[in-house]
């Protein structure tokens, strides 16, 4: 089926773009970037229509050393083509989105170049048939992320960020390696289709430590504790690369490769267990956090992470198809959450703090409006989008664990309670900023109002479980509506307790927040995480090797030696020296003792004999 | 006259006759050492077109009398592994000359003589089959780096230049007892001749011998490496070093001594090897994390690159003690990445070094606005280096930890660390120097490529991007070697492997 | 004995002698003759000796066997240090042409004693006989100790030479009472006969042979300046003029080694095991003394005196070998380190100006940019000192620590090569001054090499690069001949 069409194209727009780029003109980088990125999806689309059963294509091999044979070969199935459709699809908009966002910005043709380089990882990493090649799909959106994130590489906070993300994902990645490791010494190949049939007979333990360690992996892409405080530091970058990486895509890679991975997760138990407390210990405390963050991004950036723990929880209780299912709502809700903040930052160049908005529902109506649906969606109301998903994964989560499923329901409040309270003090209320806001371009718009549609319709349109059955284990559990109406009704008191907050009483919030200071400094601070990591690894580490390692072990005790030595040396020939003392009576001396000594030496040897 | 000859005896002669070259005319001494340099690379082209990659013996082997009593030859000839050290040899200088066109002003001459000699010297160590010829390359390619240090270099230099010389001497001379111990039992040098004896059990040492022969060779290799804690000539070195100088001793020199650990001391003495194996491991895990973390915190450019080589050299001794084909298939490919990229980060920072006279990461910063595509170039090397995929490094990092892994996985874990730590001190490098407003230094000097430099930029990155998508172009011969390596250390039937197809090379003649 | 004492053969074995000595006097007679201004003329002449001698030497080898009763005897051995020594002295004698000029000494007797001395080298080198050994040795020594003290009116000079006197004729006495003992013990003074006494049956006590072999180690041991008889040898050649301290470096000490492996290979050798651990014991002192001391001196003079005691310690460590590759290797040795000695020393020469002012090696600085042909060939003495590939040191040391281990003495090349590696520093001093400093008024005020000199920095440049790449000639004939008459 020409699979390598998929991602080659983009990774063709890059080549063009990052080599001329620089001399073509906007509207030649923009028919370069967006037009290779719409054929790709056509070509998604061909082939998903095609698509019946599982196709692989072998291309060439990549390394082959021994007994390892790592082949350059891409597969879809229906999990790939869900995946390809969401990345090609979404992306698509988001190109097109950012011909009005980035209008005004320096570097456009970087922009661009950037965003087509990770479309083509991204398509690597959902086609890829081995490990190997996930992971090269895996590096390199991490890399595209590096690069994005640090966009406006003058701004000192910008390039933190992307070095933050990188670092942290390769922590999340150290995991992802030792498991290919343990996997190919185990299974003896990297092939998805090798290693997962023989998974079912491998030992419970050997499948644990895999499955924990690719959960490593996916804790720093998807970020997820403790990994994911990279996450809300890379809004640093432009807002539509947080829209289509930060949001719909790459931190979703860790669910997809986890759901992936089901042969081995449903043999490891464990490993399962720890997929799940993970993912809903993250979708709460991210959750918290959000109640009380100021600037926009910031807010949907923790909710972000708040819903991959969902999506988590969803594949830990072994309801991987609700997971992916959550995965491609999300991706549409919260895209459009972030391309409408994106909207109001363009409409208010560049204000990003929700306490200097309010009011904005009549100045950028088609936004106002456009992000209303992404509001609904997220906040799990019927028949919305967010509705389905979530409701599959709280189901499921019951039936793994009751305590899981309350404080998923808890979580989904408060999820509704930050969204809508960002909303509310967007705006509602009187506008509070001095700058002045004016709606944006169609070309960004139009996107806005799709991804609307998708929000609203997508979940009882496109039904993804459905689709997926005939490639994950199905999960027998009997829908449940008093479940159902709990989590709707823990939506609906959410926003409504928003509305009350920030709507009919505004200043309530500031006296609550008041009313219990230490809990909210807390929160407010993100828990001082970031500190904490500072304190206890980054600067033990650095100031360590400077100290101890360079001064102290390298330039004190191993050169100390090695001069030591020479310097030992030249001593030895001062002595020497010493005695050279240049009168001949002395000498005569040193003639006599010597002979004398030879004498001896010899005449014993040979009185012996 | 065979092709090896050719190709060994080009850069000598073009030594010679660089030599006759008057001292006031620079220019022609530039053009006749980038003509000399680029014929022997297309010659070494040749030379690869030439080796049949099926088998993995010895080729293209010539073998001449050169001292009759003690029976010493010239014998030289190539196989998969060298093959690719020799013509990464080939392919550096031209690039030394071109990088050294304007840097290098005083004494031209000179400079460009010794570095013919020294690709004369690193080529033969890789082709010399006579362990006396192999000492010979072994110490005089000491000689010229010596110079191009020491006259060269920066304000340490002459310190760094003696430290080099001596720590590898010191080092060599030990290797020189074992070599001249090894003929008064074998009565031969020729090295082919000596592995035939040893597998065919006319010569079988006792372990005793064994385990200090062993180290005596080691040790050198060890020092040229380098491992820790042998290391600290290096960082000297290559801070003092001209450009030219550190790229070829980053990326040719140093794998003398694990081209030497490969070749000769696993097959020499194949149970010392493995008992030691552990040891070595340990050291070579501690320096691939410690070379990391000493190289995040040098407030120095070249000091920092320095460093992530005693790092990234770690990986290729770990790999060969992994006794595993893939470990050593990628300590292979390993020493040939870091030669790449290794070599053109040196490259890249002499060219900063150019235009800003600084290595000082503080004096630098917003570099990317000042020269975008410079930037660009020490990106991509800079990825490459902390083992991105589709770039060389990742192949080889991949390989290497995949064989460690098979052999002892918590070695593995250790040495995964190290991979962590790369992405630390690169990008935070990175970022001080290319990243973040322009000050006014950067701005008034730091200019983009020119024409001259583009012709270094591209194939360095061409190489990278091409090892690390068909890295099967340059395994395949390599796999060979690796295998009869193997054999050759099959410790429970030491000495008594099928004959390898080099051996029977030898007793022909 | 054979009553016609005096035969043909006989005297065309002892050509070389005979002819140096009617040269040297010849000389001594033209000096009152001719004026000074001339005085080119001696040089020549001691040339034109020479070259004969050389001529002589390899003719007597045409002849080779014992010549008046066995008192000496012309084989590949004796030929070899004959021709070694004779080359030494035309080597000395092309720098001494500027050398005199500069110090305006130019006189027949410089020429004559060193004639003299070589004369009685040659005789050492062919003396099978230890009452001609000794006469040989005075011969030779006395010539030298005027030699060292030529420069009249240098203090240091003259110091020099009372030193290496009255300590020469010190160690001398120890001999004598050698061969007495050995005289008085076994009744016989030719080698052959004595080897034949101590071997045979009603031996002399042990006791007797041992203290003899002592003795005479003494002495000898105090002419090839090893430890711990090494003390004269710095002060001797740092006040004796260049070109004679090049001279001592090279000629005495070869004869000595000859003399040296001649006795302790033949006579002494049935004892071998008595006297090797002394032999061990004083080649390592020597090596390690030498190259410790050499470190930290400035004066380049007194550091090739330390450098030469080391390089006696690396030849003794081939006597240790007792075997005839050990000989072998120390007649190489001692070819290619007469080679890049009085290269070095050529080069000093050259470069310490009138009165030997430039002495100290900070004064080679830069003479890379100044003097590059002189730098250059220095360059490549420096590296066959320190022994890198290609050079004859190298091949030198290489093929006696290959005697050594052959003799299963491993401790003693390991301690020697590490030995080498502290000699490379100091060596590698000269280098960076000469290359990697800018030039300062010794290599600035440098006058152009004379013809003299630059013959005499070449030739043994060439000798030193030839026996490092093709080292099978000498080597071959080394070979053969180190199988000495027993």
């Amino acid at each position: 089926m020409q699979l390598w069409l998929i991602p080659i194209l983009p990774l063709a727009g890059f080549v063009v773009n990052g080599i001329f780029g620089r001399r073509f003109s906007k509207s030649l980088v923009n028919a370069v970037a967006i037009g290779s990125v719409l054929l790709s999806f056509v070509w998604v689309l061909k082939t998903v229509l095609s698509l019946n059963a599982p196709v692989t294509e072998h291309y060439f091999t990549w390394i082959q050393s021994g007994t390892l044979r790592i082949g350059c070969d891409l597969s879809v199935d229906r999990l790939t083509a869900v995946m390809l459709l969401v990345v090609t699809g979404i992306g698509s908009l988001i190109h097109i989105y950012s011909i009005g966002y980035m209008a005004h910005e320096g570097g456009y043709y970087r922009f661009f170049a950037y965003l087509n380089l990770f479309m083509f990882f991204m398509l690597v990493l959902v086609l890829a048939a081995n490990f190997l090649l996930l992971f090269v799909g895996w590096e390199g959106v991490g890399l595209c992320s590096y690069l994005l994130i640090g966009f406006y590489f003058d701004k000192q906070f910008a390039t933190n960020a992307g070095n933050k993300a990188f670092i942290v994902n390769r922590i999340g990645d150290f995991g992802f390696s030792l498991a290919v490791f343990y996997i190919f010494k185990n299974f003896g190949s990297l092939d998805f289709a090798t290693v997962f049939q023989q998974a079912p007979n491998a030992p419970v333990s050997i499948l644990t430590t895999i499955g924990v360690l690719l959960m490593v992996g996916a804790c720093g892409k998807s970020a997820q504790l403790p990994l994911y405080v990279w996450l809300p530091d890379a809004m640093a970058g432009p807002t539509p690369v947080s829209a289509l990486i930060h949001a719909a895509t790459m931190v979703t890679a860790g669910v997809y490769m986890t759901a992936r991975s089901w042969p081995i997760y449903t043999h490891a138990p464990a490993a399962m267990e720890v997929i799940a407390v993970i993912g809903i210990a993250t979708a709460f405390f991210a959750a918290t956090i959000g109640l009380a963050q100021n600037d926009i991004k910031k807010v949907f950036a923790y909710s972000t992470v708040s819903q991959l723990g969902y999506m988590f929880v969803g594949v830990g209780c072994g309801a991987f198809s609700a997971g992916i299912y959550h995965l491609m709502t999300h991706a549409f809700f919260k895209a459009l959450l972030f391309l409408g903040s994106g909207s109001v930052i363009h409409a208010l160049s560049g204000e990003q703090d929700l306490r200097n908005m309010g009011g904005l529902r009549t100045k950028i109506p088609w936004t106002f409006g456009t992000m209303m649906c992404a509001g609904v969606a997220i906040a799990g109301i019927p028949p919305f989008a967010g509705f389905f998903s979530k409701d599959a994964i709280l189901l499921a989560a019951y039936h793994r664990a009751p305590w899981m499923y309350w404080l998923g329901t808890i979580t989904a409040g408060m999820t509704a309670f930050y969204v809508f309270r960002a909303m509310f003090l967007a705006f509602f209320g009187r506008y509070r900023g001095d700058r002045h806001a004016h709606e944006s371009p169609p070309v960004m718009l139009v996107p806005l109002a799709i991804l609307a549609a998708l929000s609203l319709a997508g979940g009882f349109l496109f039904k993804v479980p459905a689709f997926l059955g005939a490639v994950f284990p199905p999960l027998e559990v009997e829908e449940d509506v008093t479940l159902m109406v709990i989590s709707t009704a823990a939506g609906v008191i959410g926003i409504a307790l928003a509305w009350l907050m920030y709507v009919a009483k505004p200043g309530m919030a500031d006296s609550f927040a008041g009313s219990m200071k230490g809990l909210y400094t807390l929160v407010y601070n993100k828990y001082f995480v970031d500190e904490l990591y500072d304190a206890a690894v980054v600067k033990p580490v650095v100031s360590g090797s400077r100290v101890v390692l360079w001064q102290g072990v390298d330039t004190g005790v191993i050169d100390g030696a090695v001069n030591g030595a020479g310097a030992r040396a030249r001593n030895i020939g001062g002595v020497l020296r010493r005695i050279q003392s240049g009168s001949i009576r002395s000498y005569a001396t040193w003639v006599l003792l010597g002979s004398v000594l030879v004498i001896v030496a010899i005449g014993i040897a040979e009185g012996i004999r | 006259m065979s092709l090896l000859t050719v190709v060994l005896i080009g850069p000598l002669v073009g030594f010679l006759a660089a030599l006759l070259i008057p001292r006031s005319l620079p220019q022609y001494s530039r053009a006749w050492a980038l003509v000399i340099s680029l014929t022997t690379f297309v010659d070494s082209l040749v030379l690869v077109g030439r080796f049949d990659r099926g088998q993995g013996g010895e080729q293209l082997g010539l073998d001449l009398q050169w001292i009759t009593s003690p029976d010493i030859h010239f014998a030289i000839s190539v196989n998969g592994v060298s093959l690719w050290l020799v013509l990464l040899s080939t392919f550096l200088t031209p690039l030394c000359v071109l990088i050294s066109w304007h840097s290098i002003q005083n004494r031209v001459k000179e400079f460009y003589a010794f570095l013919l000699l020294l690709e004369f010297g690193l080529i033969g160590v890789f082709l010399a089959q006579d362990l006396f010829l192999f000492y010979v390359f072994w110490e005089v390619s000491l000689v010229p780096m010596y110079f191009l240090i020491g006259i060269w270099g920066h304000e340490r230099r002459i310190y760094a230049a003696v430290k080099f010389f001596l720590y590898t001497m010191a080092g060599s001379v030990l290797m020189l007892t074992a070599i001249i111990y090894l003929y008064n039992r074998a009565l031969t040098f020729s090295y082919p001749a000596i592995l035939e004896m040893l597998t065919s059990g006319r010569l079988v040492f006792t372990a005793e011998e064994q385990i200090l022969l062993f180290l005596a060779f080691f040790v050198a290799f060890a020092v040229k490496v380098p491992l820790f804690p042998l290391h600290t000539w290096l960082p000297d070195a290559h801070v003092e070093a001209p450009t030219a100088g550190s790229i070829m001793l980053a990326s040719v020199m140093l794998k003398m001594g694990t081209y030497g650990i490969l070749h000769f001391c696993l097959p020499l003495f194949p149970t010392a090897s493995r008992n030691c194996a552990p040891w070595i491991a340990v050291l070579a895990i501690i320096g691939i994390i410690y070379g990391a973390l000493v190289s995040m915190v040098q407030p120095n450019l070249k000091k920092l690159v320095a460093y992530s080589s005693v790092s990234h050299l770690g990986f290729v001794v770990l790999g060969i003690f992994s006794f595993t084909q893939i470990g050593l298939d990628g300590a292979v490919y390993q020493m040939l990445n870091h030669g790449i990229s290794t070599g053109a980060l040196f490259a890249f920072v002499g060219l900063l070094y150019e235009r800003r006279h600084s290595l000082a990461i503080a004096d630098y910063g917003g570099v990317a606005t000042a020269a975008p595509w410079l930037s660009t170039a020490f990106l991509i090397t800079t990825l490459a280096s902390i083992g991105l995929p589709m770039l060389n490094n990742f192949v080889g990092e991949f390989l290497v930890l995949q064989g460690t892994a098979m052999a002892n996985f918590t070695w593995a874990v250790w040495a995964s660390l190290g991979v962590i730590l790369s992405a630390c001190y690169m990008l935070w490098m990175y970022q001080r120097v290319f990243y973040g407003e322009a000050g006014h230094e950067v701005r008034s000097h730091v200019f983009d490529l020119k024409l001259r430099e583009w012709a270094v930029v591209i194939p360095l990155v061409a190489m990278m991007v091409w090892m690390g998508i068909y890295s099967q172009s340059f395994l395949a011969p390599v796999g060979k070697v690796t295998a009869r390596v193997l054999e050759q250390t099959e410790v429970n039937v030491p000495f008594r492997v099928a004959l390898p197809t080099h051996v029977e090379a030898a007793n022909a003649r | 004995m054979p009553a016609n004492f005096v035969s043909a053969t006989d005297l065309i074995r002892f050509l070389p002698e005979t002819i140096l000595t009617i040269m040297g006097t010849v000389l001594m007679v033209l000096t009152p003759i001719l004026n000074r201004r001339s005085s080119r003329v001696f040089g020549d002449l001691s040339l034109v000796g020479l070259a004969a001698a050389l001529a002589g030497a390899i003719y007597a080898y045409s002849q080779p066997g014992p010549a008046f009763g066995g008192m000496l005897v012309v084989d590949g051995f004796a030929t070899f240090f004959r021709v070694l020594v004779l080359v030494v002295g035309i080597l000395t004698v092309l720098p001494s042409y500027r050398f005199l000029f500069r110090q305006d000494a130019e006189t027949g007797e410089y020429h004559a004693l060193l004639l003299f001395s070589i004369a009685g080298q040659c005789l050492m080198a062919a003396s099978n006989d230890l009452i001609m050994v000794f006469i040989g040795l005075e011969i030779s020594s006395i010539a030298s100790y005027v030699l060292a003290g030529y420069l009249r009116d240098d203090k240091r000079a003259n110091e020099a030479s009372l030193k290496y006197f009255l300590l020469g004729s010190f160690a001398t006495a120890f001999f004598l009472y050698g061969v007495a003992l050995i005289y008085g013990s076994t009744g016989s003074i030719n080698l052959t006969a004595v080897r034949a006494a101590i071997s045979g049956q009603n031996a002399p006590s042990p006791m007797f042979i041992g203290l003899a072999a002592a003795l005479m180690f003494v002495g000898l041991g105090f002419k090839v300046s090893a430890a711990p008889f090494q003390m004269w040898a710095p002060d001797v050649y740092q006040g004796a003029p260049t070109p004679v301290a090049a001279f001592l470096s090279a000629g005495p000490k070869a004869a000595a080694f000859a003399v040296l492996l001649r006795i302790f290979m033949t006579a002494f050798e049935p004892i071998g095991s008595g006297w090797e651990p002394v032999v061990w014991v004083s080649a390592l002192l020597s090596m390690t003394i030498g190259n410790f001391a050499a470190l930290l001196q400035s004066n380049v003079k007194r550091m090739l005196a330390y450098s030469s005691i080391a390089h006696a310690g690396y030849v003794l460590v081939a006597v240790t070998a007792r075997s005839e590759i050990g000989t072998a290797a120390a007649m190489f040795y001692l070819a290619a380190y007469a080679f890049m000695n009085i290269g070095a020393f050529a080069a000093v020469s050259h470069l310490s100006g009138k009165g030997e002012r430039y002495l100290s090696i900070d004064d080679f600085a830069g003479l890379g940019q100044k003097q590059p042909l002189t730098a250059a060939m220095l360059t490549i003495f420096m590296l066959s000192l320190i022994g890198v590939p290609l050079t004859g040191g190298f091949f030198g040391k290489f093929y006696i620590f290959k005697a050594a281990l052959e003799s299963h003495l491993v401790w003693l090349t390991v301690l020697g090569l590490l030995n080498s590696v502290v000699a490379a520093f100091y060596y590698l001093r000269i280098l960076v001054m000469m290359y990697m400093h800018e030039p300062g008024d010794a290599t600035s005020e440098a006058e152009p090499l004379s013809p003299g000199l630059r013959a005499a920095l070449i030739l043994p440049a060439v000798g030193t690069l030839f026996l490092g790449i093709f080292p099978a000639w000498v080597l071959d004939f080394a070979g053969r001949s180190s199988t000495l008459v027993k």
